[in-house]
């Protein structure tokens, strides 16, 4: 067990020495300064990118592909969950009861939420057209991972393997296209940064 | 390598900053951002999906940056660039892209896709591998900078004949078409063609403005090679005369592309702040009708009217509600089309679509979504505040019969004031002395 913890804490250290790896990569590309004029108000922007402007209404693409979305959403949600659970993994005894079975829950719906990402990456037309295969083994993967976290939550027999595919994802992250999770923070700056100093979201906001 | 290839890698590790490193990297390739495509509306197809268009560079990125393309590339598909690829990723940034930045607002990670367009446009340019049209049209604006004195006395003969016009159809012997005039406030800046000219000037003159005529047309073809050495050329010649002028302000034409360029990207292009600031001719008509600086009749055009937003002065430039407020004063029935704004559908005309006839069977598919808009409000007068816009609107009318007339904002203004007799070109209707009077050509 503790072997398997280590591995699963190296994995950790080491994603997110990846992670930072590539932060400090992409900082250390030149950000073209805006010399144009404010319209609008560029913080308000980038406040808009990250709250209400992901809301699934807020944009045409998530009101028609709802369902989607809020998948997508809800898989995040899975995945979050369980990098937390298997950090606080060794405090588990702890939690109440109806902690953890609401953790198993939220593992339970992520990793029904991710397999469904999964087929439809291979089922669905469009989807299957765009993916690279390090598509589909990022969302096989992650959702490995919250399914195994999941059953580890219930059943103590999991706890290695558990810790054994943690390991894997968090090794992977900074590799394949999971890093996403670190350029969308920047992506959505950019966004908030762009729109926002246009005064084209969020709407109606102008400097005098 | 070839020496092309080698340019545009050259040319793509120019423009890796962070925003391109970003939109290169953030992908999640969910396929979300599909319909968004004016391209995948008219012909849903993969190849059409912005995502996938982004991945024909990022292919060729990974095969450079990514640690795991490069012993595994077919795990991410990474391809060293070779001539063939360049040629079609050339095809793509040029005739399935009219960065219209729809993508991007319906991106939920904000993946700004037209700006890999753009690198491509660039990567294109700078190896010789861009639309030939786009590149003479770019240099014969340079070169016209270079020599003005070329051609500046044939412009002013021309000038003179349209201050006629001007003085014919305003009844105002005073009225004048000035140009180079020192220290004026507006130096206002046309596209080629009387059009533009004769109808800002009789609202310059209705509004007592001081005002001056540039010599250079506003049209910057730099912008859509996505080259900004040569883009930073033909702006130039607008900036010196402005400097030159000592203007409080440049006013730009009814002009998409300009209008974006000249108020977003100059300043960048010239590293630094100016001393007069940059705004489009419907602002200021908007200033004109709010201060009633000039008097429309809100009835003179009782016609279903319906609005284009252009999507370089909407959703790339924030000018959504002052178009709408000069309408709502020259227009009693005013119809957005659906969606409209930062959302709206682009024509497909944009990006230097226009001028590229060797993709125009392309375009037109491409404007089918554009074509339903319009069919579906009703409305059989059409406006758009851009030139290229309005060109496709045309040939959109004409490919999918829509029985619509376009028209520019301007125009609308003019037919809403009251002038003795109409502009040419726009004798269908005009008020006289207050009284509404029908002028068929």
């Amino acid at each position: 067990m503790l072997i398997a913890q280590l591995l699963a804490l190296a994995g950790l250290i080491a994603g997110l020495f990846g992670i930072y790896l590539r932060y400090a990569e992409t900082k250390r590309r030149v950000l073209p300064a805006d010399r144009s004029p404010i319209k609008g108000n560029v913080s308000h922007g980038i406040a808009y990118a990250f709250t209400t402007g992901m809301l699934p209404w807020a944009k045409e693409s998530t009101r028609i592909h709802m369902i989607a979305y809020l998948r997508g959403i809800g898989f995040h949600i899975g995945i979050f969950t369980a990098i937390g659970a298997v950090i606080i993994s060794p405090f588990w005894e702890y939690l109440p009861p109806v902690l953890s079975w609401i953790l198993f829950g939220v593992l339970t719906l992520g990793a029904f939420l991710g397999t469904a990402g999964g087929v439809m990456r291979i089922v669905e037309h469009n989807l299957r057209g765009l993916s690279l295969p390090d598509d589909h083994f990022a969302v096989w993967l992650t959702t490995l991972f919250i399914t195994v976290t999941g059953l580890a939550v219930v059943n103590e027999a999991f706890l290695i393997p558990m810790y054994v595919v943690a390991a894997m994802t968090f090794v992977y992250v900074p590799l394949g296209k999971i890093r996403h999770c670190l350029y969308f923070f920047f992506s959505r700056t950019f966004f908030g940064k762009f729109f926002g100093r246009r005064a084209v979201f969020p709407h109606g906001v102008e400097t005098p | 390598m070839t020496e092309t290839i080698e340019l545009a890698l050259k040319t793509l590790e120019a423009q890796l900053n962070q925003p391109l490193e970003t939109a290169l990297e953030a992908c999640a390739r969910c396929g979300i951002c599909a319909e968004a495509c004016h391209y995948y509306r008219a012909e849903p197809k993969v190849e059409h999906i912005p995502a996938y268009r982004a991945e024909q560079l990022r292919s060729v990125y990974r095969h450079e940056h990514d640690l795991l393309s490069r012993l595994f590339p077919i795990w991410t598909r990474a391809r060293k660039l070779d001539e063939p690829m360049l040629a079609n990723l050339a095809e793509i940034a040029f005739s399935q892209c009219t960065l219209c930045r729809r993508c991007t607002v319906n991106c939920p990670l904000g993946v700004d896709t037209p700006l890999m367009m753009r690198a491509i446009r660039a990567m294109a340019t700078a190896s010789g591998t861009a639309p030939e049209i786009l590149v003479m049209l770019a240099d014969a604006a340079i070169e016209k900078g270079k020599d003005p004195s070329f051609y500046k006395d044939m412009f002013l003969e021309q000038i003179k004949e349209m201050e006629e016009q001007l003085r014919d159809v305003t009844g105002d012997p005073n009225a004048t078409i000035p140009v180079g005039k020192q220290g004026a406030k507006i130096l206002y800046v046309p596209l080629a063609g009387a059009h533009t000219i004769l109808p800002p000037a009789v609202i310059f003159n209705a509004a007592k403005e001081d005002w001056t005529l540039s010599i250079f047309e506003a049209s910057n073809y730099g912008v859509f090679l996505a080259d900004v050495n040569r883009a930073r050329q033909v702006a130039k010649r607008i900036v010196d005369e402005a400097n030159r002028l000592d203007v409080k302000e440049i006013v730009i034409a009814e002009c998409g592309h300009a209008y974006a360029s000249y108020r977003w990207d100059v300043p960048n292009w010239f590293a630094g702040q100016f001393d007069f600031k940059v705004r489009s001719l419907i602002e200021v008509m908007a200033d004109y009708i709010a201060e009633g600086k000039i008097k429309v009749d809100p009835t003179a055009i009782p016609e279903a009217v319906t609005y284009h937003d252009s999507c370089n002065l909407a959703r790339n430039g924030g000018l959504i509600e002052e178009p709408r407020f000069v309408l709502k004063n020259v227009v009693s029935d005013f119809r957005e089309m659906s969606p409209n704004k930062a959302e709206a559908i682009c024509c497909g005309g944009g990006g230097g679509l226009v001028a590229l006839a060797e993709y125009a069977e392309r375009r037109l598919t491409a404007g089918k979504p554009k074509a339903d808009q319009i069919k579906n409000t009703g409305a059989h007068l059409v406006v758009a505040a851009c030139e290229n816009c309005r060109l496709q609107i045309g040939d959109l009318n004409e490919q999918y019969k829509l029985n619509i007339r376009t028209t520019a904002l301007t125009d609308l203004v003019v037919r809403a004031m009251r002038l003795p007799k109409p502009l040419p070109g726009n004798e269908t209707e005009h008020l006289f002395e207050g009284e509404k009077v029908a002028v068929e050509k």
